[in-house]
C-alpha cells in the first residue's frame, strides 16, 4: 500500500498512542514496586494491548478470504495492519519492561521484531515497486499468465522466421504453426531472402532466438537480454537483408522487448510478494506463542 | 387474345400468347424450381435455377422464355436436373449454410431447393474473400456473405415500393446490394418497408424483430388497428406485422408520471388522446450545494487567476432543452403538449435518461413505441414532413432562443426562418460538415451530441463536444468563408440547417445579432488557437481514443498504488457465483489502468439488437443481463471494449428442457451490495468506480465542458 497523506489520521492516531503509552510507562519505571515486568498490572495492560494489535494485524490475511463480508472497507483494514502491527512492538517491549525473561519471552521478542521489521520492508517495497512496475513494464500481464504469453511469443516468432525463409517443412526447430495466429503471420509476410541470407536468419534464430525465448532468465548473457545489445543486434541483421523483411525483424525486435519486459515483471513481481514468505509464517507462528505464552503467564 | 398449344413434360397445354415457359407450367400444375422469380415481380432469369430444355441448342431459363406453339418443354429431364443440380451447387457454395434464415425458420430457398436435390455439400470451395455483413439499420440485419444475387430485393424495392434505395453495387467477387450509392443500410434513404426483407429467397435480409419483448402494462395494439391511426399509416404492414409488441396503447388517469426524468428508458411515447405536461422535477428543489471553505492555496490562486464561475442558464439563454418538440422556459418549466405529440426521442434512439419528467394533465391515451418502430417513423418521408412541420410551428422559436445570441431575434424574422430550415438526421459516425470545406449552413443542435475536431497532419484534435442547444458554423460564415473544424455525430443526431442566404440576411437585418456571433466567432477561433498549443493533444486523443468519454461508471486501479494482489478479481468472483466480470488487464491511460469491466457506456451499443431485450437499464446507470438471456452472444460482439463475456451455465432442471448453455455476463456494479465489491475489497485504494470525464479532468485539460464551445449550462437529462 502506498503511504500517502491519506494516511494521516493513522499516522496521528499511533504516534499519540504510543506517546500516551510512554507517558504513562515514565511513572510505572520509576515508582513501581520491582520495576516494570510482564507479570504487573500495567504490565498485562500493555500486553493485552499489545497482543490485541497483533491479533487485528492477523486477521488482516482472515479478512481478505471473505472479501463480500461488509465489516469494514480492505483498505481500513490494511492501515490498521500497517500502523497497528508496527505499534504492537513498542507497546509489547514497554509490556516486558525491555527485558526477555524466558526463553519463549527471548523467542517471542526476537520474532515479533522480525515480523514487524519484514512488514516495514514489504511496506516499502509496497510504496515504491508498484510505481516502478508501471514506468518500466509497459507490456505488463497478469502475472500467472506469463508462461502462456511467453509460449505465444515464441510461437509468433517462429512463424515470423518462417514466413520470412518460406520453406516451413524444412523448419524442424522452428515453432509449430498450429495456432491460427501464427499461421496468419506466417502466410501474411513477405520472403525475399536469398538462399543465403535464409541460411543465416535460421542460423541466428536456432542459435540466438531459440535459446532466449525458451529460457529467457537464464539467458542472461545473450544479448537479446539487453535492449540496447537487441538493438544492435537487430541492426546488423537488417543490414544483411532486403528492406522488404525490415518490418518483420522489427515485429521480431518487439517480441523479445516483450519478453525482456516480462522478465523484469517477473523480477519485481517476486520482490512484491517474496517478502511475505517470511512474513506471514513468522506472523502465524508469533500469534500461536504470543497466545501460548498468554496462557501459560496467566494460568500459573 | 391469341391462344398457344404447347406440351410440357409430354404434357399438352394451352397459354395465352406472351406466356412464359414458366407460367405456362406453373398455370397447369406443374412446378419448376426458382430462386430469381416472385409472382409480383417483373422476371429477370438470372440464378438460371428454372431452366428447362425447349428443344433450342442450349437450355433456357422459364421464367423469361416465352411459350411458343408446338414447342417442347421438359422441365426434368436428365440433362435439365443435371444442369439444375450444378447451379444450385455453385450457388450454395457462395452461401453460407444454414444461413440466418434458414437456422430461424428452416425455409431458405436456397437450402431448401439443394435439400430436395439432395445436395448436402457443393463439391466447389468456399469464396477466400468474404462479402460481410451489414448491422447499421435498428429494422433489418444484412448478410451479404448469404446473399445469391438474385436481385428480387432490388425490383421489391425499386419497381414494388419505388424507393429506389437498392440496387447493385461493386463488380465480380465484390459484386452484392448496395443501398444509395453503396452505403450502411441505417445511414442509407433506406424508409425500412421491409419489402426487400420479404422477397429475399434467403438469410441475406431478415428481420431484426423484437421477440419475447413485452412492453409491460400496456395493451397489445393489432395491425390493423396501429393502420388505421394517421401516424402509422405510411408504416409498412409487413414490418408492423414482425414487429408485433413493439408499440403498445397505454391509459394514465390525470396526475399520473407517464416519465421521470433522469430515468433510464428506450422508448418514444406518442399521445393519442389527451394532454400532458412536461416539467423539470429538479428546479423547484435544486440547491446550491454548499462547498468545502477554500484552503490557504486556492485563495492564493484566485488571487492571481480568478475563475469565473459557470454561467447560469438564465445568462446562457431563456429555454431548458429536454427531449420533447418543446423546450421549458427557465421562469416556468412547464410545457404542454397534446394529441398527435411525440416526445422521448432521444431517449428512445440514443438510450439516453429522460430529460424532463411527463405527467397527465388530463386523461391520456398513448402509444408506447421502441426504437426499431420510432427509426421506421422517422425515416418516413410523410411522417417526417409531419414532425418537421410540427417542430417549425412550435419549437423552432424555442430552440433558437436558447441560445443566447438569437435571443432578440423578432418573431416576424423566426416565421420567415421557419420556413427555409431543414431539420436534417445524422447517423452515428457521419460527418455533418468537414474542416476545409465551403461553409454553406449554420446548424443547431436538435438531438444528440456531436464532436468538433480540428484536423492536423499529426492526427485529430477534439475541440469540444456539443449536446441539444449547441450551434456551429459560424466561424466558417462570418470569419474564414469555410468550415474551421469537421463536425461528427457521435449518435443519432439531429440538427437544425440554417442556410448561408437566409443566415446573411439575419446577419443583415439584426445587427445585434450580427455583432454576437461575430464575437462568438471571433471567441471560438482564439480558443482553438490556445488550444491547439496547449492541449496535450496525446492524453486527448488517448482519451477518446480509449473510448473514456463514453464511460458512466469506469474502474480504473491505480497501478502505482496496485500491488498485482487480485483480490478484486476474487472479490467480483465470488460476488458472482465463481464467475469475475473482471479481469485485470486492459488499456493504461496515465498510471491508471483501465481493465475489462463494464463501463455502464453513455450510449450502450451491448444493448442494440438483443433479441429478448435482456441487456438493458433498470432505472438506473446500470447495465444489466437479465437472468431471460438466451446466450446469442450478440452483446458480447456489440461491445466494443470486450467488457462481456458469455460463460457457460450448468443445466440444471429437468434433461429435456431447453435451457441457455451459455449466457452473458459483465459487470453490474454489484447491485444489490453498497458498493462494488471489487472497490471494496482493494486493501490499497488502488480500485475505483469513476466517472472519466471528472476523475480525468485535470489529465486531459480543458477540452470538455468549458470554453467558448460550452453548450447552455441546463441539466440534460438529470445527468451532466
Amino acid at each position: 500500500m502506498r503511504i500517502d497523506q491519506s494516511h494521516r489520521p493513522w499516522a496521528v492516531a499511533t504516534v499519540s498512542i504510543l506517546l500516551v503509552a510512554l507517558l504513562a510507562y515514565i511513572p510505572y519505571q520509576l515508582f513501581y514496586p520491582g520495576g516494570p515486568a510482564g507479570n504487573t498490572w500495567p504490565g498485562l495492560c500493555y500486553g493485552v494491548l499489545g497482543y490485541g494489535m497483533m491479533l487485528f494485524a492477523g486477521l488482516l490475511g482472515a479478512r481478505k478470504r471473505v472479501p463480500l463480508w461488509r465489516i469494514g472497507r480492505a483498505q481500513v483494514w490494511m492501515r490498521g495492519h500497517l500502523w497497528l502491527g508496527a505499534l504492537s512492538l513498542p507497546i509489547l517491549l514497554l509490556h516486558a519492561g525491555f527485558r526477555a525473561r524466558g526463553p519463549l519471552t527471548l523467542v517471542l521478542a526476537i520474532l515479533l521484531t522480525v515480523v514487524v521489521l519484514s512488514g516495514i520492508t514489504g511496506a516499502l517495497l509496497q510504496h515504491f515497486i508498484p510505481k516502478r512496475m508501471t514506468q518500466v513494464v509497459h507490456l505488463e500481464t497478469i502475472y500467472e499468465q506469463i508462461p502462456h504469453v511467453r509460449e505465444m511469443l515464441f510461437e509468433e516468432a517462429g512463424a515470423i522466421v518462417d514466413s520470412l525463409c518460406a520453406v516451413p517443412a524444412n523448419l524442424p526447430a522452428v515453432a509449430s504453426h498450429s495456432t491460427p495466429a501464427a499461421v496468419a503471420v506466417a502466410e501474411d509476410s513477405p520472403s525475399d531472402l536469398t538462399e543465403v541470407q535464409r541460411a543465416n536468419l535460421l542460423h541466428v534464430y536456432r542459435s540466438g532466438m531459440v535459446p532466449f525465448l525458451r529460457d529467457p532468465e537464464g539467458n542472461r548473457s545473450s544479448p537479446l537480454s539487453s535492449r540496447a545489445k537487441a538493438s544492435a543486434w537487430f541492426d546488423a541483421l537488417r543490414r544483411q537483408s532486403p528492406p522488404s523483411v525490415h518490418e518483420a525483424l522489427s515485429d521480431l525486435e518487439s517480441i523479445f522487448e516483450e519478453e525482456r519486459q516480462l522478465i523484469i515483471q517477473r523480477k519485481l513481481y517476486l520482490l512484491l510478494h517474496g517478502w511475505l514468505l517470511v512474513h506471514v509464517p513468522l506472523s502465524v507462528t508469533l500469534l500461536v506463542l504470543g497466545g501460548i505464552h498468554a496462557f501459560v503467564a496467566i494460568h500459573y | 387474345m391469341k391462344t398457344l398449344e404447347l406440351t410440357i413434360d409430354d404434357k399438352p397445354v394451352t397459354v395465352e400468347e406472351g406466356t412464359s415457359v414458366f407460367d405456362a407450367a406453373r398455370l397447369h400444375g406443374i412446378a419448376i424450381p426458382v430462386l430469381c422469380h416472385a409472382q409480383n415481380e417483373r422476371p429477370i432469369g438470372v440464378c438460371r435455377v428454372c431452366t428447362v430444355d425447349c428443344g433450342d441448342k442450349v437450355l433456357q431459363a422459364s421464367c423469361v422464355r416465352p411459350a411458343e406453339n408446338g414447342m417442347k418443354v421438359f422441365t426434368a429431364s436428365d440433362k435439365v436436373k443435371k444442369h439444375r443440380r450444378m447451379i444450385l451447387e455453385l450457388l450454395l457454395s457462395d452461401h453460407p449454410s444454414p444461413c440466418a434464415r434458414q437456422r430461424v425458420s428452416g425455409d431458405c430457398e436456397l437450402e431448401t431447393q439443394a435439400a430436395a436435390e439432395g445436395i448436402v455439400a457443393p463439391r466447389f470451395s468456399k469464396r477466400v474473400s468474404p462479402r460481410g455483413q451489414d448491422d447499421s439499420s435498428l429494422v433489418i440485419s444484412v448478410d451479404h456473405e448469404a446473399c445469391i444475387l438474385c436481385d428480387r430485393c432490388i425490383r421489391g424495392c425499386d419497381e414494388i415500393r419505388q424507393n429506389n434505395v437498392l440496387g447493385r453495387g461493386g463488380k465480380g467477387y465484390n459484386a452484392g446490394i448496395a443501398f444509395d450509392l453503396n452505403r450502411p443500410m441505417g445511414n442509407s434513404s433506406c424508409v425500412s418497408c421491409g419489402e426487400c426483407m420479404v422477397s429475399c429467397p434467403t438469410g441475406a435480409l431478415t428481420n431484426k424483430s423484437v421477440v419475447r419483448t413485452v412492453l409491460p402494462g400496456g395493451d397489445p395494439v393489432g395491425v390493423e388497428e396501429l393502420k388505421t391511426l394517421p401516424f402509422f399509416q405510411k408504416v409498412s404492414g409487413t414490418f408492423l406485422d414482425l414487429n408485433k409488441n413493439a408499440v403498445i396503447r397505454r391509459h394514465f388517469k390525470a396526475g399520473e408520471v407517464i416519465c421521470r426524468e433522469g430515468d433510464y428508458g428506450s422508448t418514444a411515447f406518442y399521445i393519442l388522446e389527451g394532454e400532458v405536461e412536461v416539467f423539470l422535477s429538479s428546479m423547484s428543489s435544486k440547491k446550491e450545494t454548499a462547498k468545502e471553505a477554500p484552503s490557504l492555496f486556492e485563495m492564493f490562486a484566485h488571487v492571481f487567476s480568478p475563475k469565473k464561475k459557470p454561467g447560469s442558464p438564465a445568462q446562457n439563454g431563456g429555454n431548458i432543452p429536454i427531449d420533447s418538440v418543446v423546450d421549458l422556459s427557465l421562469d416556468n418549466p412547464v410545457a404542454r403538449l397534446g394529441q398527435g405529440d411525440i416526445f422521448g426521442e432521444m431517449t428512445c434512439m440514443n438510450l439516453y435518461p429522460r430529460s424532463a419528467t411527463v405527467r397527465a394533465k388530463t386523461d391520456c391515451v398513448m402509444l408506447e413505441m421502441l426504437r426499431n418502430v420510432l427509426d421506421v417513423i422517422q425515416r418516413n418521408k410523410t411522417l417526417r414532413a409531419e414532425i418537421e412541420k410540427n417542430y417549425r410551428k412550435r419549437a423552432l422559436e424555442d430552440h433558437l432562443r436558447t441560445v443566447s445570441v438569437f435571443s432578440s431575434l423578432s418573431p416576424e424574422f423566426i416565421e420567415n426562418l421557419s420556413r427555409r430550415v431543414e431539420l436534417v438526421r445524422y447517423s452515428r459516425g457521419e460527418v455533418l460538415c468537414r474542416q476545409g470545406e465551403t461553409a454553406r449552413y449554420f446548424f443547431l443542435v436538435r438531438i444528440g451530441f456531436v464532436k468538433m475536431v480540428e484536423e492536423h497532419a499529426g492526427g485529430d484534435l477534439v475541440l469540444a463536444y456539443q449536446g441539444k442547444g449547441g450551434h456551429f458554423g459560424e466561424i466558417g460564415l462570418i470569419l474564414r468563408g469555410t468550415y474551421a473544424f469537421t463536425v461528427t455525430a457521435l449518435d443519432n443526431v439531429e440538427v437544425v440547417r440554417i442556410d448561408a442566404e437566409a443566415f446573411q440576411e439575419m446577419l443583415a437585418g439584426f445587427p445585434d445579432i450580427a455583432f454576437n456571433l461575430k464575437k462568438v466567432a471571433t471567441e471560438r477561433e482564439l480558443h482553438n488557437q490556445r488550444h491547439s498549443a496547449a492541449v496535450s493533444a496525446m492524453s486527448l486523443e488517448k482519451f477518446l481514443g480509449q473510448g473514456l468519454m463514453e464511460a458512466n461508471s469506469l474502474l480504473v486501479i491505480d497501478l502505482e498504488k496496485c500491488t498485482r494482489c487480485d483480490q478484486c478479481v476474487r472479490a467480483c468472483s465470488d460476488a458472482h457465483e465463481g464467475v469475475t466480470r473482471l479481469v485485470r488487464e486492459g488499456l493504461r491511460f496515465d498510471k491508471y489502468l483501465v481493465p475489462t469491466s463494464c463501463r455502464h457506456c453513455r450510449d450502450p451499443l451491448c444493448m442494440i439488437g438483443c433479441p429478448v431485450g435482456a441487456i438493458r437499464r433498470r432505472n438506473s446507470l446500470e447495465t444489466v443481463i437479465e437472468d431471460w438471456c438466451v446466450g446469442c452472444g450478440l452483446c458480447a460482439r456489440n461491445c466494443p471494449f470486450g467488457n462481456i463475456t458469455m460463460h457457460a451455465v450448468p443445466e440444471t432442471g429437468a434433461p429435456k428442457a431447453a435451457l441457455a448453455k451459455r449466457k452473458a455476463t459483465s459487470c453490474d456494479l454489484c447491485q444489490n451490495l453498497p458498493e462494488p465489491s471489487c472497490v471494496y475489497a482493494c486493501p490499497h485504494d488502488a480500485a475505483k468506480r469513476v466517472d472519466p470525464n471528472d476523475f480525468f479532468r485535470d489529465l486531459i485539460s480543458p477540452s470538455i465542458d468549458s470554453g467558448p464551445f460550452a453548450a447552455p449550462d441546463v441539466p440534460h437529462g438529470g445527468r451532466r
